[in-house]
């Protein structure tokens, strides 16, 4: 059975190779340059990505007011971290808005060029899934179960539909024994799903 | 609207059958290979060496003839090796590459390691 799911060391080694020479073709033709990939991947690597959401999340949970002022202007907020993805079309127009005892939040969004990227990163392959969308306006306590988030039926779920007039995240609430982490530290716990509200962020193991 | 082309083109393939892996909002490369080939495709068109859309009609055809290959002898999924081989016929197609070219410089390279 196993045998089925071997993958052929020579395809990898012969792929490995077609691109390498591919690369060294291109680059000799002067059609790419020695840093293009780098420069092109760095994006998605370093400049948008969900670790800038992740210190956003982190700091307003290390300073109440900052969280306040990210509640109440959330892309001025944001421009007082200086991230450099923040600057064009794609960082424009967000929110956050903030779980809290009384109150979980989930973002659904019709379509993927909504979607906040500076903050998020890449959307996952059921975000737009019609399902998923339908079902989350509808009965969004069902739907958080499934991704395994116990939601209390007397606690209300607000459910936002992010636009290309707003991109919605949440700022997940800080989980329980992690008064000792510092931002960076607290920043490692946060995921895109968090920042959607299809997950909790899991309290910190006892250091 | 898009003013980086990184996130364009990426957002032109989610969900769609061209979708590149990802997780936890990050792209998954398993191999260096990969990422190279990844971000190969997107710096030459970024450069304007092909229209984006061409490129991914090319990958979305390439993927369309692994599903539709007989069961037997089928080669299992590399969404890269699908990916490598739409790139090398979009490169064909706008005649940056020319047939044969290629082979020649893997034969190179292996002769000089």
């Amino acid at each position: 059975m196993a045998e089925l799911f071997d993958y052929d060391k020579n395809r990898e080694a012969s792929s490995a190779a077609r691109v390498r020479a591919l690369e060294a073709l291109l680059i000799k033709k002067g059609v790419l340059g020695s840093d293009s990939v780098d420069a092109v991947l760095k994006h998605f690597e370093t400049v948008a990505g969900p670790f800038n959401g992740a210190r956003i999340v982190a700091r307003a949970w290390m300073d109440p007011a900052y969280k306040q002022r990210l509640l109440d202007d959330t892309p001025t907020a944001i421009a007082e971290l200086q991230f450099p993805g923040m600057t064009g079309a794609e960082g424009e127009h967000m929110k956050a808005v903030a779980n809290s005892e009384s109150v979980h939040n989930l973002i659904i969004c019709t379509l993927c060029s909504c979607y906040p990227w500076p903050v998020l990163g890449l959307p996952p392959y059921w975000y737009k899934d019609p399902v998923f969308r339908s079902r989350g306006v509808r009965e969004p306590h069902a739907v958080l179960r499934e991704f395994g988030v116990m939601i209390p039926a007397e606690k209300e779920v607000k459910v936002w539909d992010s636009s290309a007039q707003i991109r919605w995240f949440v700022i997940p609430e800080r989980p329980a024994n992690s008064e000792h982490l510092n931002e960076a530290q607290l920043a490692a716990l946060v995921t895109p799903e968090a920042m959607m509200g299809v997950a909790l962020v899991p309290s910190p193991s006892t250091p | 609207m898009f003013t980086r082309f990184e996130e364009y083109a990426a957002t032109q393939m989610l969900g769609h059958p061209d979708s590149p892996p990802r997780k936890d909002g990050k792209l998954v490369f398993d191999a260096a290979w990969q990422r190279t080939v990844f971000g190969m495709a997107l710096a030459l068109s970024k450069q304007g060496h092909f229209e984006w859309e061409d490129f991914r009609q090319n990958l979305i055809a390439n993927i369309a003839a692994w599903e539709h290959e007989a069961c037997d002898g089928k080669t299992s999924w590399d969404y890269y090796e699908r990916y490598t081989m739409a790139l090398i016929a979009t490169l064909e197609h706008c005649e940056i590459l020319q047939s044969g070219e290629l082979a020649q410089q893997i034969t190179l390279n292996d002769a000089s390691q």
